[in-house]
């Protein structure tokens, strides 16, 4: 019973196998998949061939933001493939010249877009991301990674687990970008007198959720507030791309991306 | 608001208000930081803004609607004005005076998708249970991730679903999935650490004291850990009720008592060491999990006062121990339609109905599957001395399966369910544990599918969910109707009430949604 089973599993696979150079188990198999220096190649392809419709950074123009998952997100890596060889007949997406090589390394870098960090973790140091995270680049006043750290930012423990890389790279560097909206610097001056200082972690007309400094949360009801400043941004410094060299904030990229509580099991042992 | 303002207070010392140990020991007040408000599972609360004479000013002040949710079981617990809540792999928490949300945190990476029980606080934390057993704390304050522990597999056949509970410095959690095939147990673990500080089995190991009540299905006996337990500081003993033995419905392959299934333990609070047990339904064929709360209580028995533990069981009695020794004082039905046994003899064994067990063509029984009783909360009001029990009359037809039995697949030897004809009806009632009779009862109309429990207040009213999906009060001494709420959907958690710069309110959830409710103010 369950040879015949094997056979048949086998026998399923021979067309998918015969299409892309897949490996001996019979599955397709993309070679570039979760390596950091083929995804880096894939993003140079992107950046040369693909950026005219797609933006630089995947954030979309004449064809589609590549970083938002639901657009392309439910294609396996085949599909991916295929497209990116192929194009979509009947619309705008051409075939490309790519190798057989390049095509995956190009599809790695596509898929690593919209993956946590940890599935595809780019390249840099880690170790000396650690160290700017937790010295010169200040991170840690203001974030925590498993208890340790600042109580105002957003919890970095599990970064690499829900983020993609390039996430984390563009909260570090343009951190006004996504809004945040639930961590505006916010000033409120209570009728008694009191000053409150902190983040809004959610606010309405009526109340604020503030957390100050030392990580105490007021349920601030604004009827009572005789003042209420919410800054345009957030509590985040927004010169970091100035601060830190292009290979210090790669590493702390690297480093983020690292930030699993759970470890990373690849798909194909899922 | 400047960045050095934040950078420099940042790095302030932290003066936050902290939930000790002390706190936990007092039980309700303003805060309801318990699953049960108080360790002696009591859910009673000092808070009497709200009265018998005013329940019926009652009116909404916030929904929370949890995203994706469907049959919320979370209780929630609120600590300072903040209100903790969970859902699948999730915690968050609300404003408790207007719902809004304070901070989120999702564990996405879970390999198992469960109902969750609620959360337990200790100092800046808070502590819940993934679907793939995982113990997580959290930081109270903003649900930073302190540190994350798997004390249980998937692939063993268990799951997290209950709502953790702290006893000084530990943090204890169980286990779900007793009708799969799994071996069940209380595990502690240091709150500030998550290391593992001990661990007791509800099921004996092949060889030790008990396994000769099994058969040859000891490995898998079930016994699981569903909820939480409740304490007693003095004695420094921890009870915990366990579920039924496995197969659920074929007891042929386990002869014996099925040893410590269906059974109350009393365990040493420092060293996960029993001290006693007692089984409420020896070789359970019906899955009658001793479910409900222990709740402590000191009252007199016979004229004497004594250290009481009170069980509603799902076998359609309610048991009254002394909590010293566990020795058996007495048992009275809870229920009207209650046919496998004829009562409890003066050991505390059932006088079984001879041919109740589940029969390949199906064997009616009463109580059904779920039981008289089952997890829904209950509640003991010291001032009126009444504990405050859901019932459900209903009887169901049990089937067993002459299939080999498969540990961890689901298998569960049969099934029940009631004839079309003779659904079941939920009540609350009124029992008086020092004489066992019904004081009085609230008979509810509906579809017999609720899993709502209650709440007691000092103020004279008893606050709980019904079966047509209402938030109901009713008055402590009589039963009488006070107030309803119409949810718009099924609940299948117990209420809680809390208190804000001297208001009170009172939460439940409904299957999708967090409400608070308050009396009205015209003055606004």
């Amino acid at each position: 019973m369950r040879r015949s089973l094997a056979a048949l599993l086998c026998f399923a696979a021979v067309p998918l196998a015969a299409q892309h150079d897949a490996s001996k188990e019979g599955k397709p198999k993309n070679p570039a998949m979760g390596n950091p220096t083929a995804i880096a190649s894939g993003q140079k392809l992107f950046v040369n061939s693909c950026a005219g419709c797609h933006g630089v950074k995947a954030e979309g123009g004449r064809g589609p933001n590549l970083r938002k998952r639901g657009v392309w997100h439910p294609l396996e890596d085949d599909a991916l493939f295929t497209i990116i060889r192929k194009g979509i007949p009947g619309a705008d997406m051409p075939a490309s010249n790519f190798n057989e090589e390049q095509a995956w390394q190009v599809a790695a870098f596509v898929r690593a877009l919209a993956s946590p960090a940890i599935e595809n973790p780019p390249p840099g140091n880690v170790q000396a991301g650690e160290t700017t995270f937790w010295g010169k680049g200040g991170c840690s006043n203001c974030h925590r990674i498993l208890g340790r750290g600042g109580m105002l930012g957003p919890d970095l423990s599990n970064a690499g687990a829900t983020l993609a890389a390039e996430d984390l790279r563009e909260s570090i560097v343009d951190p006004d970008a996504d809004g945040f909206l639930r961590y505006k610097g916010a000033t409120v001056v209570l009728a008694n007198g009191t000053t409150l200082k902190g983040v809004a972690r959610n606010r309405t007309n009526y109340s604020m959720q503030l957390q100050d400094a030392q990580g105490n949360l007021h349920m601030v009801d604004l009827s009572k507030a005789k003042q209420v400043d919410i800054s345009d941004h957030s509590p985040m410094p927004r010169n970091y791309a100035q601060r830190l060299s292009k290979q210090e904030i790669d590493d702390l990229v690297a480093f983020l991306s690292r930030q699993s509580v759970r470890p990373f099991e690849p798909a194909e042992k899922k | 608001m400047t960045i050095r303002f934040l950078l420099s207070a940042a790095l302030a010392t932290s003066l936050a208000a902290q939930v000790k140990y002390e706190d936990l020991l007092k039980g309700p007040g303003d805060n309801w930081i318990t699953y049960s408000g108080d360790y002696q599972g009591k859910r009673h609360s000092p808070l009497k803004q709200i009265t018998a004479a005013n329940a019926g000013n009652l009116v909404a002040q916030w929904t929370y609607h949890v995203p994706k949710a469907s049959g919320l079981r979370t209780n929630p617990l609120v600590y300072n004005g903040v209100m903790y809540v969970t859902n699948t792999n999730e915690v968050r928490a609300l404003d408790a005076r207007t719902g809004r949300l304070v901070w989120e945190y999702k564990d996405t990476r879970s390999k198992k998708e469960a109902v969750n029980r609620g959360v337990a606080l200790l100092g800046d934390r808070v502590f819940f249970v993934t679907g793939d057993v995982h113990l997580v704390a959290l930081d109270r304050r903003n649900g930073a991730l302190l540190w994350q522990k798997q004390y249980g597999r998937v692939e063993d056949g268990l799951y997290g679903s209950m709502a953790p509970m702290v006893v000084k410095d530990k943090v204890l959690v169980g286990v779900s999935g007793g009708d799969s095939g799994m071996r069940g147990y209380v595990a502690a673990y240091q709150a500030a650490t998550g290391e593992e500080a001990w661990r007791i089995y509800t099921v004996p190991a092949k060889g030790e004291k008990g396994s000769e009540s099994w058969g040859n299905f000891v490995e898998y006996g079930g016994a699981a850990t569903w909820l939480s337990g409740t304490y007693d500081p003095e004695l420094n003993t921890i009870y915990w009720t366990t579920g039924n033995p496995w197969p659920d419905f074929y007891g042929g392959d386990r002869k014996g008592d099925n040893l410590f299934s269906c059974s109350l333990l009393a365990i040493d609070a420092d060293t996960g060491k029993m001290k006693w047990y007692f089984q409420f339904t020896p070789h359970d064929t019906h899955d009658w999990d001793a479910q409900a709360w222990p709740v402590l209580v000191d009252l007199p028995f016979n004229g004497k006062p004594r250290k009481l533990v009170l069980h509603a069981n799902r076998n359609g009695f309610l048991y009254v121990l002394d909590r010293v020794t566990g020795e058996f004082l007495r048992a009275t039905k809870i229920i009207d339609k209650l046919d496998w046994a004829t009562g409890i003899d003066p050991k505390g064994r059932p006088i079984l109905v001879p041919g109740k067990d589940p029969t390949p063509n199906g064997n009616r029984v009463c109580p059904g599957v779920r039981g008289a009783t089952n997890w829904m909360a209950p509640s003991f009001n010291p001032a009126t001395g009444l504990f405050h029990v859901i019932t459900l009359e209903q009887c169901d037809v049990f089937t067993s399966s002459a299939k080999e039995p498969e540990p961890k697949k689901n298998f569960s030897g049969g099934g029940a369910s009631p004839k079309p004809t003779e659904l079941g009806q939920f009540f609350l009632r009124a029992f008086d544990p020092t004489t066992g009779k019904r004081v009085w009862e609230y008979p509810m109309t509906g579809p017999a599918e609720m899993w709502a429990g209650t709440v007691s207040t000092a103020g004279g009213v008893v606050f709980f969910g019904d079966d047509d999906g209402h938030l109901v009060a009713v008055d402590s001494k009589t039963g009488k109707h006070l107030w309803h709420f119409q949810m718009g959907e099924g609940i299948t958690a117990s209420p809680i009430t809390y208190a804000i710069d001297g208001k009170q309110y009172v939460a439940i959830a409904s299957a999708t949604a967090i409400y608070s409710f308050a009396l009205f103010e015209p003055s606004r």
